[in-house]
């Protein structure tokens, strides 16, 4: 019977020793003062955030991206750092960063509280809504000390953005569907940056309010919404003809939605758009084709 | 046929196999997605002008991992022996009693009501996993002890139906989930291991070191109860005492196990087999060297998920399994002679 | 001299309307080699689970060497009472000598381990009931009588003063039958353990046991009778009795000093009861 108390005595002890040792209050408390301009070696743990760096003129400080930054075309020279999904830390700490930009995603979330126990600068931004672009381009021009080339970017963005919204004032909103995956069938709600981008290039979402993003729709919801537009955003790699036919193919059963009558659906590159980075007037751009191919062409 | 256990031999196989423990956990600690050089490691640590990034990953990254993989290992084979044992069932894996449904439930409720508090830094999903998965098996023990003290398959019946109503909560519960909630619990489900900070492995680790060594010391009374309940009562074990003490702390140490990294399938059930069909059933050899076994088990299966597709991580769940099967089919065309219930 | 055995008005019925011992009183004599004998169902098995403080009666106490079962432990009625059971395949492939040898697990040392002693006495228990040879063998690969004959030395490497044993003999061939009560026989005589042996074969009670507890089933007596009788093996294994208790007609002969009871079927004809060879 001894040598239980024993045990039980070793092992309160040990964990009293652990308490007093590192006093876990304290891990908190990481709100260290930082000099911007010593952002020298910065890695971007996703394409969005790659392309902004670029865009704000950081490009020779960026150390490390994401295997799926692709753009601008000088990022692929980069090292890469695992995926967006699946980050490499060891990758990561290989380039010596002094400071890493990660989304506020789940998964990104728990990298950032990894690097950042282990004693690297982390900054995490959030990009879910067209206003969430802008305040993130201001932290990193923050953090990166390039506020000026900040301000100018959100500026050029801004103004670009607006431009198929003020060609398009005063028309009537075309309905549209988008679709992001076909079976099971989901779409893109209203609450996302996409219907914000739906709506800059004068259009509505076809569907009204969901409780969930992206959720997946039946048939009788599609034909209740009676979309003039569908579009499909794809991101494999495949011929485009072969994905529009395809696509036309599933859509015929729906012979009494307006787009399908129309033969108004559209399969674009889902690269472009759903990043929600500087590009962004270049996805409005592309649906506002979609919207009104016969005002602004293709 | 294996002869009787002395103390020497049984000595003897546990320093070999401990120190076998700590060669693979430093080669191990060597390898990875990133390559490092010892040398470059043994410079010592970082300044800020001139990082040593070799020493960061290895010391940093990859040692917490090991010791983690190592106590994980480690706790879900010791616990793995004693469920066998208890429940005299060689089918048996530290799970089986709603350990896993359990857990899994406090992770998906933690995740779903976004409760945003930190317990020093970490997210709850592990204080409630914890508590979901002791929880759970605490019910199941009440349940099957209602049916009677030596009916075994009372308290493996009990197992089955609080696992299936439980799985059944998560599913509806994960139906209504958001997407990225979603993520988050299946790729805490599945298995995973980060490096962990010194804290969580002293606080851990101390937990699961005092739960194996508790059960060092019931392990000589494991044989007569692994045999029957009667016979063990005829020969003079307290038998519901102990079998309460070994349920207790493996219970105990499943959940510290399944709260720091998930449910790692496999290693509790196969790895005791795996030692029993080369050494025997003898329990006082059988937990130690499980439990080494376990450790190392874990630490190279988590090896080969953080190398093979690297940069991408496998979940080490699917590596356990993967590599286990086979392995254990080997063992037992090997020493097929041995094993009486396939007669 | 304390007797080894006690049983002091016990009563026990699996639930409240199904009754199996009914104030049973009775002592075994330090030394005796005592055989249950009864019809199945009557309660013998029962009956020894509650003399080993397995089973808890209703009413009633049961003394063992003199200290009641109730206020001992678990580990101080090990030391005084081994028990034999029904053979059977363990879910686990132990060996036969690591079998005998968990008899001594009250006896560890701080380890965990055997000593020496245990291990002679595992090593004698094995020799005594012919098991030496299969030492290293696991219990799956016996055949049942085989396995009864490692429990039964599982049950001797134990080493107490009281040996209970329920059938020890219904797998094992007549050799080996007689083998394992010439054994117990010797122990009886050598060691002056106590033995009570549930058995069936009423023949070879009456050529090794002293005394016989019969147990008759409930209501098979009129009332004021009690349902069970013990006493000199010879003077309770009547003819008569027997047939009261099993329902069976038997044929009763004399070889030598012993009589032998045997039972007749349908078709034995109706030859007289009993004869006599020399």
């Amino acid at each position: 019977m001894g040598k239980w108390w024993f045990l039980l005595a070793a092992l309160v002890l040990w964990l009293a020793c652990g308490y007093a040792m590192l006093q876990p209050g304290k891990v908190d408390a990481s709100t260290s003062v930082r000099d911007p301009r010593a952002s020298s070696r910065i890695v971007s743990m996703a394409p969005n955030l790659t392309e902004i760096l670029f865009a704000l003129g950081l490009d020779d400080k960026v150390v490390g991206v994401t295997q799926d930054s692709d753009y601008p075309p000088a990022a692929l020279a980069k090292p890469r750092v695992g995926t967006f999904w699946q980050p490499n830390i060891e990758a990561v700490i290989a380039t010596k960063p002094n400071l890493v930009v990660t989304l506020a995603f789940e998964q990104q979330r728990e990298l950032a509280r990894r690097l950042k126990r282990i004693g690297y600068d982390c900054l995490g931004v959030n990009i879910e809504k067209i206003d969430d672009l802008f305040s993130a381009i201001a932290a990193i021009g923050d953090a990166a000390a390039a506020n000026e080339q900040a301000q100018e970017l959100s500026g050029r963005i801004k103004t670009q953005m607006h431009r198929f919204q003020e060609a398009t004032a005063g028309l009537p909103k075309v309905k549209v569907l988008w679709v992001v995956q076909r079976e099971p069938l989901r779409i893109a709600p209203r609450d996302t940056f996409i219907n914000e981008m739906i709506e800059l290039a004068g259009g509505e979402n076809a569907v009204g309010p969901t409780l969930r993003n992206y959720p997946p729709i039946g048939a009788e919801q599609v034909i209740a919404a009676g979309p003039e537009v569908i579009i499909e955003p794809v991101m494999v790699q495949g011929s485009p003809d072969g994905q529009r036919r395809q696509a036309f193919a599933y859509w015929q059963k729906f012979t009494n939605v307006p787009a399908v009558v129309n033969k108004r659906i559209y399969v674009i590159d889902g690269d472009v758009v759903s990043r929600l980075g500087p590009r962004l007037p270049v996805g409005i751009e592309i649906i506002a084709k979609c919207l009104r191919p016969e005002l602004f062409g293709d | 046929m294996h002869p009787t256990l002395s103390p020497r031999t049984l000595l003897t196989r546990t320093a070999v196999a401990t120190v076998l423990l700590v060669l693979v956990m430093l080669l191990c600690s060597l390898i990875g997605p990133q390559a490092i050089s010892l040398k470059a490691v043994v410079s010592g640590p970082t300044n800020p002008t001139a990082p040593n990034p070799d020493y960061e990953i290895f010391v940093r990254v990859r040692v917490p991992r090991i010791i983690l993989a190592a106590l994980v290992g480690a706790a879900l084979a010791s616990a793995g022996v004693i469920f066998q044992a208890l429940l005299r069932n060689p089918l048996a894996d530290p799970y089986i009693l709603g350990i896993s449904s359990g857990a899994g439930l406090g992770v998906i409720l933690a995740v779903i009501s976004g409760v945003g508090w930190t317990l020093w830094g970490r997210s709850p999903v592990a204080v409630f996993a914890f508590v979901g998965a002791l929880g759970t098996v605490w019910l199941v023990w009440g349940i099957g002890r209602i049916t009677g003290k030596y009916h075994v398959t009372g308290l493996l019946l009990a197992g089955v139906v609080v696992n299936a109503f439980l799985s059944a909560m998560i599913m509806f519960l994960t139906s209504i989930a958001k997407s990225q909630q979603l993520y988050a619990t299946i790729f805490w489900l599945m298995g995973n291991m980060t490096e962990e900070d010194f804290l969580v492995l002293w606080v851990g680790g101390g937990c699961i070191v005092a739960g194996i060594v508790g059960l060092f010391f019931l392990s000589p009374q494991l044989n007569i109860i692994s045999v029957g309940y009667h016979d063990a009562k005829s020969v003079g074990v307290p038998v519901e005492r102990i079998e309460f003490a070994a349920f207790a702390i493996s219970a105990f140490i499943t959940a510290v196990a399944v709260s720091l990294s998930g449910l790692i399938g496999f290693v509790g059930l196969i790895i005791p087999h795996a030692v029993r069909l080369v050494f025997g059933p003898d329990h006082r050899q059988l937990l130690p060297l499980s439990t080494l076994a376990g450790a190392m088990f874990l630490v190279l299966a988590d090896t080969v998920a953080r190398t093979i597709v690297a940069p991408a991580q496998l979940p080490v769940g699917v590596i356990t399994a993967i590599l286990g099967g086979p392995f254990f089919l080997v063992l037992l065309v090997k020493y097929s002679r041995k094993v009486y219930w396939l007669a | 001299m304390t007797s080894a055995i006690q049983a002091e008005h016990v009563t026990f019925g699996y639930g409240r309307d199904k009754p199996v011992l009914q104030d049973l009183s009775f002592q075994v004599q330090t030394g005796t080699f005592l055989a249950i004998i009864g019809p199945n169902g009557v309660g013998k098995s029962t009956l020894i689970n509650i003399l080993a403080g397995q089973l808890r009666p209703q009413s009633g106490a049961v003394l063992l060497e003199g200290a009641n079962v109730r206020s001992c432990s678990v580990r101080d009625i090990a030391r005084r009472v081994a028990i034999v059971r029904q053979e059977f395949v363990p879910a686990f492939g132990f060996s036969v000598m690591e079998t005998v040898l968990m008899a001594r697990t009250l006896h560890y040392g701080r380890l965990g381990f055997e000593s020496g002693a245990d291990r002679e006495l595992a090593t004698r228990a094995m020799e005594l009931t012919a098991t030496t040879e299969f030492a290293s063998r696991t219990l799956g690969n016996l055949s049942a009588g085989e396995r009864q004959r490692v429990f039964i030395a599982r049950g001797l490497a134990q080493d107490t003063p009281i040996l209970l044993l329920d059938e020890p003999t219904s797998f094992l061939d007549l050799k080996h039958q007689v083998q394992i009560y010439g054994l117990l026989k010797s122990i009886q005589t050598d060691k002056g353990t106590t033995i009570v042996a549930i058995t069936h074969d009423i023949n070879l009670a009456t050529q090794y046991c002293d005394q016989t507890l019969l147990l008759y089933p409930l209501g098979s007596r009129p009332a004021e009778h009690p349902s069970y009788r013990i006493g000199k093996t010879a003077e309770i294994l009547t003819p008569e009795e027997v047939e009261r208790a099993f329902d069976v007609r038997v044929f009763s002969a004399i070889v030598g000093n012993q009589r032998f009871l045997v039972p007749l079927g349908a078709r034995a004809g109706n030859s007289s009861h009993s004869g006599r060879t020399s």
